[in-house]
C-alpha cells in the first residue's frame, strides 16, 4: 500500500513538473513541510468546497477505502473489485449528479453527455494505444480511422443513399425514409472491421518505414480522408455522391432495441425518443470501453502482444527471434484502427451527423496527447489522459476560464486557447514525466534509458 | 567429414547489397552435420553481412542459400527461424527491458509445442547457471558476458538445428569468453551444429572443425580448423603472430 501511495504522489509531483530525484534532494523537514502543507490545503479546500461533515466523510471513506483495498486484492477474484467500484460510480452518475456540489476553480461535475464524449474519446485513445503505446509505432493520422467509422454509420444509417431501401432492424424511421438503415449495433461492428481493413490497406505499404517517416505518411493519411470527405459529394467527377461535401450526412439514426425488446426485457426502444437520453448514450459507451479495455488487456498479455513490445523494444533483435515484422505491425495498426472506426460510428450516431469538418489534424493531435499525457502503454494512464483532455475540451477551459474572470477581473477566452494550453501541459509532461502521469513500468525504463533502434534494412557503414 | 549427400547448409556465389554497396562477392560455404563451423576475417570482410544473407534480414542478389535441401535465399526471417536456423546477433541485442525469462521465451517465438519450454529452459539455466540466479533480472541491467550468456540461451530456445553465434567473445573479460567457448563445445556436443563468427580467430580455430577466411566479401581460404590454425598467412594476418 505504502508503495502505491508514492506512486501516486510521484504522478502529483511530475503533474507539477517536479522528477522526484530533484525532490529527494531536497532536505528531508522540507520535504515533510511541503507534503504537510498539501494535505493541509487540500483538507482546507474540502472543507471550503463542501462543507465540514461532507468532508469528513470522505476522508473516512477514502481511509477506508485505502485500508479496505490491499486486503481486497487478496481475496479470490479481489482484483476485480476496485475496477467493478470505478465501474458502478460511472453507471450510477447520471442518478447523482444532481446532487453534486461545485468543485472549487473547475466549477460543476461534467454534464452526462461530456461524460459520453469523454467515453468514446477513451475508446479512440484506447486505440491508438496499441499502435503507440504498444507497437510503438507513431501514428499521426488517427483522425482518418474515426473519420472512416463515422462515415460508415453515415452511409448505412441515414438516408444518404436515396435510391437504395433497405431496413435491417433500424429503429426510428419516418414514413418516407429511403437509402439503407441498418441497426447501430450492426453498423459499429462493420465500421470497426471496415476501418481494420483500411488500416491494414494503409499500413502494408507504410509500415516499413520507421519512425520519422511512419508518422510523415500517417500524417498525410489523416489529411487525406477529411480531404475525401469534403469532396466527396462528386467523386472523381462521376456525380457521384459519397460523402455530401461540406454539409456533411446527417441525420444519422440512433440506437435502439425496437419496440419487441421494450414491451418484453425493458430495453429502450429507441434511444432518440427516450427522456434519459445522455444516460442511455452513456451506460452504451461504458460497455463499448470495457470491450475496450478487455481487449487492450487480453491483447498486451497475448503472443502478439509480446511480439509488440519485442519490436518496440528492438526491432532486429525482434525480427532475429523470428517475429514477423510486417504481420505483428500490421495487426497493431488494424487492431488500433477498429476500435477508432466503432467509436467514430457511435460518435457519430450520438450527433446524429458525419462533418467533414470534425475530421482535421488536431483531433489526430488530441488523441495522441490523451495517450501521451496519460501514459504510453499504460491502460489505466490512458483513460485518465483521455477523459481528462476531454473534458477540459468540452467544459474543463470554459469553467476555469469563467472562474479566472470572475476572480482577476479579466477577459480572457480561454477556451480559444485550447491547443496552446494542450501544448504546454504535453510540453511540461515530456519535460518532467515523458512516460506520462500513469506509466508503464516498461515504458518508463526505454524512455529514461532509450531504445536500440539501428535501421534493419537500410545500408550500414560498420561491421558488415 | 559424415558421409552425407547435402550438407546441412549451402551457400552458392551468394552476393549481397546494401543498397548499391556490395558487400559480399560470391561467397559459398558448407556446414555440415554436428560441425562448428568458424568465419573469421577482418573488419568489413562481410562476416556478419553472410549470417544476416542466411537469416534472411539481407536477402541476397545473386547465387543460392539452401538449408537441408530446401532453397531458403529469399525465404522471410521469420521462416528462417522456424526453419531451424536460430541466431544470437551481434552486439547481443537482448530485450533490455524484458527479464531473462522473458528474453529466453521470445527466443521461443515460433515454436508450437508451447509445453516444452519449462523443459528448454531448465536446458539453459543447466548450461548457464549464471542465468539461473538472475532469471528474473532485466536483462540490460546484467554484465556482457551474463547479457552474451543470455542471448545464446534464447537463440537456443528456438530449438535450432544450425546456431549461428555472431562475435559471442566481443566486448568480454578473457574468463568469460573461455565460459563461453566451453559452452559453444558443449552445445554442439548436444547435436546442435553451429555457425561461428569470431574476430577472436585464435579461440574460433580451436573449437571448430572447419574455418573460412573472408577478405573483402570473398572466401580467401578454406580449410580444416587445425590447418588453418597451422597457415603462415593466416597467423601473420589473424593470430598475431610474425
Amino acid at each position: 500500500m505504502r508503495r502505491r501511495l508514492s506512486g501516486w504522489w510521484w504522478a502529483a509531483l511530475g503533474a507539477v513538473g517536479l522528477p522526484h530525484d530533484r525532490w529527494l534532494s531536497v532536505p528531508r523537514l522540507t520535504r515533510r513541510a511541503v507534503k504537510t502543507a498539501i494535505w493541509l490545503g487540500i483538507g482546507l479546500a474540502l472543507v471550503a468546497a463542501f462543507g465540514v461533515w461532507k468532508t469528513a466523510a470522505l476522508a473516512v471513506a477514502a481511509v477506508v477505502a485505502l485500508l479496505v483495498v490491499p486486503a481486497w486484492n487478496r481475496l479470490p477474484y479481489g482484483r476485480f473489485f476496485v475496477p467493478l467500484a470505478v465501474i458502478g460510480i460511472v453507471v450510477a452518475y447520471p442518478y447523482y449528479l444532481g446532487s453534486l456540489p461545485q468543485l472549487p476553480v473547475f466549477g460543476p461535475f461534467p454534464q452526462i453527455s461530456t461524460m459520453v464524449v469523454m467515453m468514446i474519446f477513451t475508446m479512440m485513445a484506447l486505440g491508438l494505444n496499441f499502435v503507440v503505446g504498444y507497437a510503438g509505432l507513431l501514428d499521426l493520422g488517427y483522425v482518418a480511422f474515426y473519420a472512416m467509422g463515422a462515415y460508415m454509420a453515415g452511409w448505412f444509417a441515414s438516408n444518404q443513399f436515396a435510391k437504395q431501401h433497405l431496413n435491417l432492424g433500424a429503429v426510428g424511421l419516418y414514413p418516407g425514409w429511403s437509402g439503407y438503415h441498418i441497426t447501430i449495433w450492426l453498423v459499429l461492428l462493420m465500421a470497426g472491421i471496415a476501418t481494420a481493413i483500411i488500416g491494414v490497406l494503409i499500413g502494408l505499404p507504410t509500415l516499413r518505414l520507421r519512425g520519422d517517416y511512419l508518422a510523415i505518411v500517417t500524417l498525410g493519411f489523416g489529411e487525406i480522408m477529411p480531404q475525401i470527405a469534403r469532396n466527396g459529394d462528386n467523386l472523381f467527377g462521376t456525380g457521384f455522391n459519397l460523402t455530401n461535401g461540406t454539409g456533411g450526412i446527417t441525420p444519422i439514426d440512433g440506437p435502439g432495441f425496437g419496440n419487441w425488446a421494450q414491451a418484453h426485457l425493458h430495453l429502450p426502444a429507441n434511444y432518440l425518443n427516450a427522456s434519459n437520453f445522455d444516460s442511455l448514450y452513456l451506460w452504451t459507451s461504458i460497455v463499448l470501453v470495457g470491450i475496450t479495455v478487455f481487449c487492450s488487456m487480453r491483447l498486451r498479455d497475448s503472443r502478439v502482444g509480446r511480439a509488440w513490445i519485442a519490436i518496440r523494444e528492438d526491432e532486429t533483435a525482434a525480427a532475429a527471434m523470428g517475429i514477423p515484422l510486417m504481420r505483428t505491425k500490421t495487426w497493431a495498426y488494424a487492431t488500433g484502427a477498429f476500435f477508432g472506426g466503432v467509436a467514430g460510428a457511435y460518435y457519430a450516431s450520438y450527433k446524429s451527423g458525419a462533418f467533414p469538418d470534425d475530421f482535421f489534424f488536431n483531433i489526430s493531435v488530441f488523441i495522441l496527447c490523451m495517450v501521451i499525457l496519460g501514459g504510453m502503454g499504460n491502460i489505466w494512464g490512458v483513460i485518465f489522459g483521455a477523459c481528462f483532455l476531454a473534458y477540459l475540451d468540452r467544459e474543463g477551459l470554459a469553467n476555469v476560464g469563467a472562474w479566472i474572470n470572475g476572480h482577476f477581473h479579466t477577459n480572457l477566452n480561454v477556451p480559444l486557447y485550447e491547443f496552446g494550453i494542450y501544448g504546454v501541459i504535453i510540453v511540461v509532461v515530456m519535460l518532467f514525466r515523458p512516460e506520462g502521469l500513469i506509466p508503464s513500468q516498461r515504458r518508463a525504463a526505454e524512455l529514461h534509458e532509450g531504445v536500440h533502434d539501428d535501421p534493419l534494412y537500410e545500408a550500414e557503414t560498420a561491421g558488415a | 567429414m559424415s558421409a552425407t549427400a547435402e550438407p546441412l547448409l549451402k551457400l552458392d556465389g551468394v552476393q549481397t547489397y546494401y543498397g548499391s554497396i556490395q558487400a559480399l562477392k560470391g561467397i559459398s560455404i558448407e556446414v555440415h552435420e554436428g560441425e562448428i563451423v568458424t568465419l573469421i576475417g577482418a573488419n568489413g570482410a562481410g562476416k556478419s553481412t553472410t549470417l544476416r544473407s542466411i537469416n534472411g534480414l539481407n536477402h541476397p542478389r545473386h547465387g543460392t542459400i539452401r538449408f537441408r535441401g530446401r532453397d531458403i535465399t529469399q525465404t522471410a526471417a521469420h521462416d528462417v527461424v522456424r526453419m531451424g536456423i536460430a541466431q544470437s546477433p551481434e552486439g547481443r541485442k537482448l530485450f533490455p527491458r524484458m527479464t531473462v525469462v522473458e528474453n529466453l521465451e521470445m527466443g521461443a517465438f515460433q515454436r508450437k509445442d508451447r509445453h516444452a519450454l519449462p523443459e528448454d529452459m531448465e536446458r539453459v539455466f543447466t548450461l548457464f547457471p549464471r542465468l539461473a540466479e538472475r532469471r528474473n533480472q532485466k536483462a540490460g541491467t546484467m554484465s556482457g558476458g551474463e547479457q552474451q550468456m543470455c542471448a545464446i540461451g534464447r537463440a537456443l530456445m528456438a530449438r535450432p538445428t544450425l546456431l549461428m553465434l555472431d562475435e559471442p567473445s566481443m566486448g568480454l573479460a578473457p574468463i568469460f569468453v573461455q565460459r563461453i567457448f566451453d559452452t559453444i563445445v558443449e552445445v554442439n556436443k548436444q547435436g546442435t551444429s553451429i555457425l561461428l563468427v569470431e574476430q577472436n580467430a585464435l579461440m574460433a580455430l580451436e573449437v571448430a572443425n572447419r574455418g573460412y577466411v573472408l577478405e573483402t566479401g570473398k572466401v580467401a581460404m578454406a580449410d580444416d580448423a587445425k590447418a588453418l590454425a597451422q597457415n603462415d598467412d593466416v597467423k601473420r594476418t589473424y593470430l598475431g603472430e610474425i
